[in-house]
């Protein structure tokens, strides 16, 4: 889900570094947002809720409403919309608030 | 699906609101405190806006006259370490 041909900004590279999300390799671009490669490889659930364990995903994009946080090296609640992308980053699903214990 | 969500972080519904209103709620600070909305990741800054249209409409004010809760620092989540300075 690429803006491959935008109509003004010039042609984007191809992902050039990888991302584990679940243990599962998925191609990123250096520079962009965690939650733009998820949404890339067509992940869309980045979290469930702690009461309901609902599934939450991108809502507002720009760090304020904390509904993609997720499990990123170990630190849980990173706003993957906000945060960029590093190589062999360790990405997980989280549930409800995390925690540091079960991170790897 | 009749349930709406209003405050996203701590799975607030707009019934759980009213019902707290209803029970006697009627400020920003007392309906925080009584459903948690408001409490969760963001801090509000997802649902305060439609709380506070909420209690107004309930208690027949302008929304602009709601004094909104209490804010509490830090705005952004942080973890409690970037606030402690290093020892040589």
């Amino acid at each position: 889900m690429r803006v491959v041909n935008h109509p003004f900004l010039p042609a984007i590279d191809e992902p050039d570094i990888t991302i584990y999300v679940d243990g599962k390799p998925i191609p990123a671009k250096s520079g962009e947002p965690i939650a733009a490669a998820l949404l890339a490889a067509g992940i869309r659930v980045c979290r469930k809720t702690a009461k309901k364990g609902r599934p939450r995903g991108i809502f507002c994009g720009i760090g304020r409403c904390t509904d993609c946080v997720m499990t990123v090296d170990g630190v849980p609640n990173v706003r993957t919309c906000v945060t960029p992308v590093k190589p062999n980053m360790m990405v997980e699903t989280q549930n409800g608030l995390g925690s540091w214990v079960d991170a790897k | 699906m009749d349930e709406v969500f209003v405050c996203r972080c701590e799975e607030v519904t707009q019934e759980e609101l009213q019902k707290a209103i209803a029970d006697g709620a009627v400020t920003m600070n007392e309906l925080k405190r009584w459903t948690r909305a408001g409490m969760g990741l963001c801090q509000g800054k997802g649902c305060s806006r439609l709380v506070m249209n909420i209690l107004a409409k309930s208690t027949g004010q302008s929304p602009a006259d709601v004094k909104p809760a209490h804010y509490r620092n830090p705005v952004r989540p942080m973890p409690i370490n970037s606030m402690i300075k290093e020892e040589e």
